[in-house]
């Protein structure tokens, strides 16, 4: 039987940055995949992510992903694949299956990052080919370059739901809507607002009823919910889909946690049965730990963040790493992680109350949570939409949540944008800081919610600038149609100019000549 | 149902074109990518139907969980297509309950 220092459970963006770590202090590593590709869901996730600088905001999930293997491959971490772990024995003993032979394998600490799966919501027809998970969507199209389906029905406003909506849009695929059960949709406005701006509708508190076909999706029926939950007869609304993709949540996978006899808690805050761990993400069982979504359901940057602590914490007990280096990376790192959960979608937050303000007092959007993009009415009451006639070029900063981000405030040299006090305020903008037109804060919003309005443009005409991210780039000179936040068509318009270089990261910034009145109302744009 | 043109992943890593079979005709894919993504990308939805009620089922999860997309790959059944790498000359088979069309028919 092999002997490691270390055995981790999962190359997932937790599991790969506790078992870096670990190595970095000299510790000798092995990760077991189930899957023939390292990286877990990360190569999957091709949008830009939220948080600060030390979060690795504004870079790509897939890139975050290529870095953290390039890192494991110098730090000299073993990873094997297609190694399924079928459970931990006492003594800290893995077994694994690999090519159908079941080997096994001693470690001094284990460290469970197995992630989440999918949940499901069951409905008549739900068994049908052409019903698909959001990860499943995410798998076809971004791994693997083929479109899940053309006319695609949304189940579930959450993040996952409104951010692969919005890759299935890229990838070529139409929208038809997005529901949710809940009143109000779940993830981040600015996520369910470049999906409103492009003419999909939201229909909150709507569940799904059926699916329509006999071999495989033709349509779906989709129906409104009361307050209690239960379907409203003569409500029922049938849409042309093919395609019913579904986005209800994530359950952590913590089943080896159990196996390993660890103290276990359901807890709806964490998505489901988990195992009750200290700050250092060890569990009951001594020397056992679980991090990332199997600990608790967040995202990829607080995983990382939760698997380097509990590598720092491994390398101590060792003795790999002296008690103050221990105090002060684990203090780093929790500072860092604290940041990322605060805010009105933080961890302790998640779906637990009904803000009606921002936490400096600002008024959230009711038709943001309610459809899906800001009334024009609403941008006067955030900071960052400080836009006076007759100035000139203006950053408007549509960022009307507490969300863990500040790339906006790097992004601009002059420090027009600020993100004062903790990382989830409302970024301001400063009106007395001339701006550039640089357009750099366009492109590094993870949220696409920034935009340039220049009203000196030419006598009766504005110029608005938006960040674009789909296939083909528009031509300068070209026409199509101008769209409001709603995604109404306001009008023929045309495209003056076409920004894109390599620090943008694929995110085009394309500048409209529009009507001088709607410089506050032009946030999209349909090529013809 | 290929993406010829995606606005940020300049090129999905791909094999060589592969012919295989599927039911008796011969379709193509890219060698390596999986079995699922080569059918969808010719248009098959179903991969197998229930043993009890010859429900129609077909990828689901994509990720080797749910067992939805099994078939019958050369001879052998109960295989997660949407796992298992594509190779030339492959013989994939639609799977009713655990048998093939011909199978069934005999029963």
């Amino acid at each position: 039987m092999k002997r490691y220092e270390l055995i981790v459970i999962g190359a997932g963006p937790a599991g790969l940055s506790a078992a870096i770590e670990a190595a970095s202090h000299g510790m000798p590593v092995i990760v077991f995949d189930e899957n023939p590709r390292p990286g877990g869901q990360l190569f999957k996730q091709i949008h830009k992510f939220f948080g600060s600088k030390e979060h690795r905001a504004k870079e790509r999930g897939f890139r975050i992903g290529r870095q953290l293997l390039e890192e494991a491959r110098r730090m000299g971490v073993e990873v094997m694949l297609q190694a399924t772990v079928l459970g931990i024995y006492d003594g800290k003993e893995v077994s694994v299956m690999r090519d159908g032979q079941v080997e096994h394998f001693k470690a001094n600490n284990i460290i469970i990052a197995t992630g989440a799966s999918e949940k499901m919501v069951p409905f008549s027809g739900w068994t049908l080919p052409g019903v698909i998970g959001a990860g499943a969507a995410q798998t076809m199209m971004n791994l693997h370059g083929l479109k899940p389906g053309n006319k695609v029905l949304m189940v579930g406003s959450g993040n996952v739901g409104v951010v692969v909506g919005y890759q299935l849009m890229q990838a070529g695929c139409k929208i038809e809507a997005v529901i949710d059960g809940a009143p109000r949709v779940g993830g981040y406005g600015v996520h369910a607002a470049k999906l409103a701006r492009l003419g999909v509708p939201f229909y909150l508190s709507h569940t799904i009823k059926e699916a329509k076909g006999k071999i495989c999706v033709e349509g779906a029926t989709i129906v409104k919910v009361d307050s209690t939950w239960q379907a409203i007869p003569g409500s029922e609304k049938v849409l042309d889909v093919d395609t019913i993709c579904i986005a209800v949540g994530l359950s952590p996978m913590s089943q080896l946690a159990r196996t390993a006899h660890c103290d276990m808690e359901n807890n709806a805050g964490k998505g489901g049965l988990v195992s009750i761990c200290n700050e250092y993400g060890e569990t009951s069982t001594p020397g056992v730990y679980a991090v990332g979504d199997v600990a608790g359901i967040e995202e990829a940057s607080s995983a990382m963040i939760q698997g380097k602590i509990a590598g720092v914490a491994v390398s101590h007990s060792r003795g790999y790493l002296d008690t103050a280096d221990f105090n002060n990376q684990v203090a780093q790192h929790q500072r860092s992680l604290k940041q990322l959960r605060q805010g009105m979608f933080g961890h302790r937050e998640k779906g637990q109350n009904d803000p009606t303000q921002t936490e400096e007092g600002y008024p959230l959007s009711r038709t943001l949570l309610e459809r899906g993009y800001l009334a024009e009415e609403e941008l006067q009451n955030y900071p960052g939409v400080r836009f006076q006639k007759g100035q000139g070029v203006r950053p408007v900063v549509e960022c009307t949540q507490n969300i863990p981000c500040n790339p906006c405030q790097d992004a601009c040299k002059r420090g027009c944008i600020t993100v004062s006090g903790k990382i989830t305020n409302l970024p301001a903008v400063d009106e007395a800081v001339e701006c550039t037109g640089c357009g750099m804060c366009v492109v590094s919003c993870p949220g696409q919610a920034i935009f340039l309005v220049d009203d000196t443009l030419a006598p009766g005409y504005s110029g608005v600038s938006i960040p674009y991210e789909f296939s083909p780039l528009p031509a300068e000179g070209s026409k199509g149609l101008a769209l409001d936040r709603s995604g109404r068509v306001l009008g023929e318009v045309e495209v003056t100019t076409v920004k894109q270089s390599r620090v943008m990261d694929e995110t085009a910034i394309l500048t409209m000549k529009v009507p001088g009145d709607w410089s506050m109302k032009v946030r999209s744009f349909q090529p013809y | 149902m290929r993406i010829e043109n995606h606005p940020i992943i300049k090129n999905f890593e791909k094999g060589r074109r592969v012919l295989f079979e599927f039911d008796g005709k011969t379709l193509e894919g890219y060698e390596g990518e999986p079995i699922a993504i080569a059918l969808k990308a010719n248009g098959v939805m179903v991969h197998r139907h229930t043993s009890n009620h010859g429900e129609p089922r077909g990828v689901f999860c994509a990720i080797g969980r749910c067992t939805d997309c099994a078939m019958i790959v050369d001879g052998k059944n109960n295989i997660r297509t949407c796992i298992t790498p594509l190779k030339e000359n492959m013989r994939v088979e639609t799977q009713y309950g655990t048998l093939n069309r011909k199978e069934t028919e005999s029963i």
